[in-house]
């Protein structure tokens, strides 16, 4: 057996039946096992689409997503992907060609070290080195990636490993230990604390839906009565409709969610790493809050606010234990008051003008398909647009790049989540700056008649930059105007998919049924108005105390 | 202040430089290095002197712990005038 083909006979026994990738020239080798073997291959048009593909499959699946590029740019060209996956604690095994072993080290055609290039954003990489150990490190980079704190692992397979038949028995892996648990005595502890609080808080990170612990978290909440804010990622841990749910945190949070923390005495984080992005200033965040935080990964205790208790473990487990364990928090007069904050501080939608108001738009998208649609996003203005105003029921229905930010994740990331789950409406939410940097993915769904539904908010403008220049460095904007952007719709025509432009209000019923009915791919262009800006916001350098609102500007 | 860490690493491409770069990538300073073969067959011991302006030691420790190859880490006790060769 060839070493492309015992690469390949692993991932089948790991139940693979979809990758994305693009060839070359030392990767040949394992395209060529590729055909007949049984395992899909989705052809994108660039490299970084297969990475944010296999990303989205990973995060709706559940499993590892897998990617497969060439030596050289091919490779390098997967690394905002394989950083995106690290960041966002997404499991994924990243497969990248190289030259033959006898080549590396000489700067041969197309050989540049991505093991030596990705050492900081994988969890693990390997180098094949005998043609024997695939099957090992196969299976050992699928239960890495898939364990614990989940992340990517790369295997670098030199051309003549792929290409060389194996002789000898391979050795065998070692599964991966089960996840920790936390101790009971902690928990017991933990219990206590959350008891006696007088204004505690839930805080909901990612870390909830990559573990699987969404039902045990929400167990937990309807158990202990205790008001919920999330982070980005850990929006539709508990659905975004729930009474006690008072809003996203942080940045681009609600004033609901960030008041409740700043007067907190105590805060379960759960599955959350106290991001800056959600804490704002750091030493001014939830000054009389203890902490109790659980987290799969004990890294994070105490990497950048120290915990009074740490849970260190399985997010179920622990999470179960202290619904068992924990009385209820004699907690209603804070919890009207949480609820009485939410209600005064409650988004509207009745923007004066006859244009499109995107919150509004998406607001009513995500309530028209009832939080069941799969929404990935890029990264800007719409992106906040869509964690401050969507219905979400769950979190591996919010794709987004939260870590890394990457723009033009969100096409891609669509195709893969509408392969990892055909019966799903996949919706990329999308701007004008950010689809252009995965454009050409629009090809892909074409090619294999995805029904991915695009729609993009069109400002004409990098708007999140736009917006910082405006209220931070004086109105001097540089380098944001995109007045010349091409007709979208048109572009979308050109690769065979349909499209629609909308510019105004009595336009957008027509749009969400569009891009929830409409039979196969479809890209919705809806121009907005440039001036649009994001809000409520925290200034940098600020705690979460300080909010700007659009009335105060 | 510096303090001493000692890694014990299995025999894999990369696990030195992987250890020493998340050392550096984590805002620690590395002053020295020094590694000892196990002449058993054991885990390639480093022993590695971090310099820190503020950040906690034990958070590293257990960031290097996340490393796959990393078989144990662990902070030594600061021992007067002992330093390591570069």
């Amino acid at each position: 057996m060839k070493g492309s083909e015992a690469l390949l006979e692993a991932l089948r026994d790991r139940g693979v039946e979809v990758v994305f990738g693009y060839p070359g020239g030392a990767i040949m080798p394992l395209y060529d096992a590729l055909l007949g073997c049984g395992i899909r291959h989705v052809l994108v048009r660039h490299e970084q689409a297969a990475a944010f593909a296999a990303d989205g499959y990973a995060r709706v699946s559940g499993r590892p997503g897998v990617c497969i590029a060439t030596s050289g740019p091919g490779a390098t060209n997967l690394v905002t992907g394989i950083a995106n996956a690290f960041l966002d604690s997404v499991p994924m095994v990243a497969i990248t060609g190289q030259v033959s072993t006898p080549l590396m080290g000489t700067d041969a055609f197309q050989e540049v070290d991505i093991f030596g290039i990705t050492l900081p954003i994988v969890k693990h990489s390997y180098v094949v080195r005998h043609i024997e150990e695939l099957p090992r490190i196969v299976h050992e980079a699928w239960d890495i990636a898939a364990s614990g704190r989940p992340g990517p692992v790369l295997i670098d397979l030199p051309k003549n490993m792929a290409a060389g038949e194996a002789h000898g028995a391979a050795r065998v892996h070692e599964p991966r230990p089960p996840p920790a648990r936390a101790e009971e005595a902690l928990l017991a502890r933990a219990a206590a604390m959350i008891a006696a609080a007088e204004r505690p808080v839930l805080y909901a990170g990612g870390g909830i839906g990559i573990g699987r612990a969404v039902q045990a978290f929400r167990d937990f909440v309807a158990e202990s009565g205790i008001p919920v804010v999330s982070t980005l990622k850990g929006l539709g841990s508990v659905p975004t409709d729930e009474a006690l749910f008072l809003g996203m945190m942080g940045m681009h949070g609600t004033r609901a969610a960030n008041t409740a923390v700043q007067s907190s005495d105590l805060l379960v984080v759960v599955g959350a790493r106290f991001d800056d992005r959600a804490t704002g200033k750091l030493d001014g965040f939830a000054p009389d809050a203890r902490v109790i935080h659980l987290d799969i990964d004990p890294a994070e205790i105490g990497k950048l606010r120290r915990a009074d208790l740490a849970l260190a473990g399985d997010l179920s487990h622990s999470l179960a234990a202290l619904a068992g364990l924990a009385q209820r928090p004699r907690i209603a007069a804070w919890r009207r008051h949480c609820l009485r904050l939410k209600a005064e501080h409650a988004f509207r939608y009745d923007a004066p003008g006859e244009g499109v108001y995107a919150p509004e738009l998406l607001r009513r998208l995500s309530v028209a398909a009832d939080g069941e649609a799969t929404l990935t996003c890029d990264v800007g203005q719409h992106q906040m647009w869509v964690a401050q105003h969507c219905l979400i029921r769950r979190p591996e229905r919010h794709l987004s790049s939260g870590g890394l930010g990457a723009m033009g994740y969100g096409l891609p990331a669509a195709i893969g989540a509408q392969l990892a789950d055909p019966t799903r409406t996949a919706i990329a939410v999308s701007g004008d700056g950010s689809i252009m940097i995965n454009i050409q993915e629009l090809a892909t769904l074409k090619r294999y008649g995805l029904p991915v539904k695009v729609l993009l908010i069109d400002n004409q403008s990098l708007g999140m930059v736009r917006q910082w220049q405006e209220l931070f460095f004086e109105r001097r904007f540089s380098e944001v105007d995109l007045s010349d952007n091409p007709d979208f719709a048109e572009v979308a025509r050109s690769f065979g998919i349909d499209a629609l432009t909308i510019d105004s209000r009595g336009q957008v019923d027509e749009a969400v049924d569009a891009l929830l009915h409409h039979q196969g791919p479809l890209l919705v262009h809806c121009r907005i108005d440039p001036a649009a800006n994001v809000w409520p916001l925290v200034p940098p350098g600020h705690t979460n105390a300080t909010m700007l609102e659009e009335s105060l500007q | 202040m510096n303090r001493t860490i000692e890694v014990g690493l299995t025999h894999a491409e990369g696990a030195i430089v992987r250890t020493l770069g998340l050392i550096e990538r984590r805002g620690f300073v590395v002053n020295a290095v020094e590694t000892l073969q196990d002449p058993h067959g054991g885990p390639l011991l480093l022993r590695v002197e971090v310099g820190s302006r503020g950040r906690p030691f034990d958070v590293l420790v257990r960031q290097i712990l996340r490393l796959f190859d990393v078989r144990h880490a662990l902070l030594v006790e600061p021992q007067a005038g002992q330093r390591l060769v570069c």
